[in-house]
């Protein structure tokens, strides 16, 4: 690129509308693997609740959710140290806060209804884990993202409420893998 | 009358690095050479000129123990640039 280059006025707008482009294209790619991160985690460690429940018939395997933060934040810090060089953006800002309201909101929900008034938390968590999604595909303006968010949120709650017991587990399992499939359509689509 | 584009503006490599900063809140000397594919003497200079017109303001520092070159673009830069994009939509519209 050369600075003294004569440019008409169409080539300037051209070059800045690709060069906007690309900016935008390589912040979401990088957000994708944060999806495609938490979505593998959540998938594993519901799946694993699952079966631990499923063959000894205790709950108290649900602690292990709160191995998730401890698991997941140590390795999207790792993921953000690849991060270093890549601009910082309002959005990334946004979406990264969208996802720390949700981790705030599903612990502190968490030890209320272990520790002080029980609550249907698969119901809760799964509405509020829809909703960041969606929430995250709006500030992307990506559509997969919000259609997912929005059948985990809508569908899943329907589901919490019709299936009992350790089968709910697995509407968890199916989040994180729509989790992971929205990250992974957002990595190749702005690849 | 056509308003004037703004000649510090005007010119590839300037405007490419005040396209990317006006897309982010902050941006790598690093990723702006990657972005526009200048060498680091030329992109240098064209950074300065940007920041002597307060278009852009320039930290130095370190991330860890690597030196680091942050740009950001200023309230007047993003004026400017808005400006100058108004301009070039001008000069379009009146050659249609």
């Amino acid at each position: 690129m050369e600075q003294n280059k004569e440019m008409t006025a169409q080539q300037s707008l051209s070059l800045i509308t690709e060069t906007l482009n690309n900016s935008r294209r390589d912040i979401l790619r990088g957000n994708s693997k944060y999806f495609i991160l938490w979505g593998i985690i959540l998938t594993l460690l519901s799946l694993l609740i699952y079966v631990c429940w499923h063959f000894t018939g205790k709950a108290s395997w649900n602690f292990l959710w709160f191995s998730m933060p401890l698991i997941g934040y140590p390795l999207a810090a790792i993921l953000g140290k690849k991060d270093q060089g890549m601009p910082k953006s309002e959005l990334g800002r946004m979406t990264g806060g969208v996802w720390t309201v949700f981790g705030a909101f599903s612990i502190c929900l968490s030890l209320i209804a272990v520790f002080a008034v029980p609550m249907h938390l698969t119901l809760l968590i799964v509405v509020i884990l829809g909703l960041a999604e969606s929430v995250s595909g709006v500030l992307l303006k990506n559509w997969p993202i919000i259609i997912a968010g929005f059948i985990l949120g809508v569908g899943g709650a329907v589901m919490a409420m019709l299936i009992k017991s350790e089968a709910q587990l697995l509407l968890f399992t199916l989040g994180g893998i729509l989790l992971a499939i929205t990250g992974l359509i957002v990595k190749f689509q702005y690849k | 009358m056509f308003p004037k584009l703004d000649p510090l503006l005007h010119s590839e490599l300037r405007l490419a690095v005040m396209s990317i900063l006006a897309g982010v809140e902050e941006a790598d000397f690093t990723y702006l050479k990657k972005q526009t594919g200048a060498t680091s003497g030329n992109l240098s200079v064209q950074i300065d000129k940007l920041t002597t017109a307060g278009y852009i303001t320039v930290e130095k520092g370190f991330k860890g123990k690597m030196p680091r070159t942050a740009c950001r673009i200023t309230p007047a830069g993003r004026k400017a640039f808005c400006r100058y994009v108004e301009a070039l939509k001008e000069y379009l519209s009146a050659g249609k």
